[in-house]
């Protein structure tokens, strides 16, 4: 007999996995429906998927490739920034989508009980569909160079487990902020504005890393993407291995994954309520 | 194992009214600063929308839930629901439970009707081969078959719910939770789905909450009820007790006095010719109802506009009396009472409840405004001196009429 006992002294943290995994048919035909509605009525299709980075891309290769003519070790300048441009298209999709995601689902939220972590991690999986093109786009250049796959190809599952993780930990932030403070609506289109400068996405990381001080460097890998985009395209192409400061990436990946999480379940109970 | 579905202790919902609901970083900042320097926050009031909620529910049982409007029945729904926590209090609900406190939760304009089934069906909380099993089910009781590839935004909003309501009443939960999803749809739907609810509380034994104003359903429906007022639970009874219960209340406010700057509403009632008790009044038969208007002001008010709305107990409104339609409008000597009467011959409504809207404007200006002010009952009467009438659902009203044969 399933039972439910709702009492308002329980302990306000309590993340129930069981339920979560209980609701996963909600979180699929979610994706489901978000993908099938984004280019409904569109011309081009999933196509747009494509044209966002390529245009990106078109940019930097003229800028950075043939203008500043940024140092890539010997890599063909737009495979190097597509590496980079990979992960990070992922992460500025999440990002975008996570913040309004709750106040989007409002008419939800307000009539029917569910686990509410179920739309930000619905918005992750939407995104997935959007990485899987621009990682067909990388693998295409590579073709084209040739531009071998480096020996560092092992650790891509764990950058790509990374590069998840942190988007869905920024995520799941600003969809719980953004409930309580609409002035988040307008911070995540400058965050991913000024995200796309302040990762190692046009230029490698070395050069930061060379060139300021100690006190700088630290503070540009508090920039969860910084590590991550760093190794992600290390595992892909190769070239210098990721700095030590990434761990700080990293731990800051981790913090902000745990504490999103409890920040969230505290602000579910009121949800509806404020939403 | 229990047969106790439902079980609430001390229930409560707080709410602050205020600046804390939603607001900006600002803000929050701003009163955290305030919070600083003043002890205790003055600005915030709380607002209880629900306190000490206690009842229990056997398996099996249909309860309905009246109250009026902000009685707090809906926040009761939400958190039975578990949409909102409560602030106090516990409850122990023991089965699994869909609540339907809409129709049509998550539908996407863009998707088909196919996979809006699916979708809205999930978010019911049916499994995926759940809705496949009963799909071509849903579809058939929907009646949009031949629609069911086409994306809803080109359905009609009565094929929408159709299609909404199917799905729902495919779920098949031990306890139902269900707010007035029965407002929409057309007259012979509302039935199909009172029928459905009725199949499922009493064929098949589930547990049923219900919300609702239509007191003729909830009658019908339900065993027992709970009428909720301000907040708290005033009845926990069978369910014509609560009924009565809840007209009792509404009926409260007929004597009252309403008054504008310039008039005062003194006295309104039903007098029926026969002077029959109680507000009772038979269909055919000739009634008036009379309102004492006294000018508070030292002009005469002349040009005044009193009209009446007349609607049944669902709500909707059935006859419109107005001064201004037949240009009768209304003098009122200064600082004196004047007695208007507006009297219906061969009362053309069918038996029932109704409540009656009283609206006096002056100078286009509202002077008094009271929704359902009064109630009165019709009860069957000779209006065709047959002694026959229509059934209650086949008809609204009754006009007189004649056939001729040519032969």
């Amino acid at each position: 007999m399933h039972k439910t006992v709702v009492d308002a002294n329980s302990s306000p943290f309590r993340l129930n996995l069981r339920e979560l995994w209980a609701y996963r048919d909600l979180f699929i035909i979610l994706a489901y429906r978000d993908l099938r509605v984004r280019y409904a009525q569109t011309f081009l299709g999933l196509f747009w998927a494509f044209i966002q980075p390529a245009a990106t891309l078109l940019i930097f290769s003229v800028v950075f490739g043939r203008a500043v003519k940024v140092d890539t070790g010997g890599i063909p300048y737009p495979v190097f920034a597509i590496a980079g441009m990979s992960a990070w298209t992922y992460f500025a999709f999440v990002l975008n989508q996570s913040g309004n995601s709750i106040i989007g689902a409002q008419e939800m939220v307000k009539k029917i009980y569910f686990p509410r972590l179920v739309i930000p991690l619905s918005k992750a999986v939407v995104g997935l569909v959007d990485f899987a093109i621009v990682m067909l786009f990388l693998v295409g250049l590579m073709l084209i160079y040739r531009v071998p796959i480096s020996a560092n190809i092992w650790a891509l599952p764990f950058f790509l487990l990374l590069t998840v993780v942190s988007s869905l930990a920024v995520g799941i932030w600003l969809s719980a902020l953004t409930i309580r403070y609409r002035d988040f609506q307008h911070v995540v289109p400058f965050m991913v504005q000024f995200g796309l400068y302040a990762t190692p996405i046009a230029y490698p990381a070395e050069t930061i890393v060379k060139n300021l001080p100690h006190w700088a460097n630290v503070l540009y890998y508090l920039n969860p993407m910084a590590g991550v985009v760093e190794g992600f395209r290390w595992a892909i192409i190769g070239g210098a291995a990721p700095s030590e400061y990434s761990w700080i990436s990293f731990g800051l990946i981790f913090l902000l994954f745990l504490s999103g999480i409890v920040y969230f379940k505290k602000i579910e109970k009121v949800m509806a309520d404020i939403v | 194992m229990t047969d106790i579905a439902i079980s609430v202790q001390n229930l409560g919902k707080k709410y602050t009214i205020g600046h804390q609901k939603s607001g900006s970083l600002r803000e929050s900042f701003a009163s955290k600063v305030r919070g600083l320097f003043t002890p205790s926050s003055m600005e915030q009031e709380e607002f209880w929308a629900l306190r000490d909620i206690n009842f229990e529910i056997k398996r099996g049982e249909a309860v309905g839930i009246i109250g009026r409007n902000g009685a707090g029945k809906s926040t009761l729904l939400k958190i039975l629901s578990r949409i909102t926590d409560p602030s106090t209090g516990r409850f122990e609900i023991n089965g699994r439970v869909s609540s339907l406190l809409e129709v049509g939760t998550g539908f996407h304009p863009e998707l088909s009707g196919r996979e809006n089934i699916y979708l809205n069906g999930t978010i019911l909380g049916m499994k995926r081969a759940e809705i496949k099993a009963k799909f071509d089910e849903i579809v058939s009781f929907s009646g949009v078959e031949k629609f069911i590839d086409t994306p809803v935004k080109h359905y009609s909003s009565g094929m929408k719910v159709r299609l909404a309501f199917s799905v729902a009443a495919h779920l098949e939960p031990e306890i139902l939770i269900v707010d007035e999803v029965l407002a929409v749809g057309d007259a012979e739907f509302q039935k199909k789905c009172l029928g459905k609810m009725d199949e499922v509380s009493k064929n098949e034994g589930r547990t049923v909450v219900f919300v609702s104003h239509n007191m003729v359903a909830v009658e019908s429906l339900c065993k027992y009820g709970l009428l909720i007022e301000d907040g708290i639970i005033k009845l926990n009874d069978n369910i014509g007790n609560i009924v009565n219960g809840y007209l009792n209340s509404l009926r409260a406010y007929e004597s009252s006095v309403q008054k504008s700057r310039i008039m005062t509403l003194e006295l309104m009632k039903l007098v029926s010719v026969k002077n029959e008790p109680n507000n009772l009044v038979k269909c055919g038969s000739t009634f008036s109802i009379l309102m004492l208007i006294r000018n508070d002001s030292n002009i005469i008010l002349d040009n005044v506009r009193v009209a009446l709305g007349i609607s049944n107990l669902e709500g909707q409104r059935i006859l419109h009396l107005d001064t201004a339609l037949n240009n009768q409008g209304i003098k009122l000597r200064s600082e004196s009472a004047t007695q208007v009467e507006f009297v219906l011959e061969n009362n053309p409504l069918i038996q029932g409840v109704y409540f009656v809207t009283v609206f006096i404007s002056y100078k286009d200006e509202p002077q008094i405004w009271v929704k359902d002010f009064m109630m009165f009952t019709v009860v069957e009467g000779n209006f065709y001196g047959s002694g026959r009438l229509p059934k209650k659902e086949q008809a609204q009203v009754l006009v007189p009429f004649n056939i001729k044969l040519n032969d």
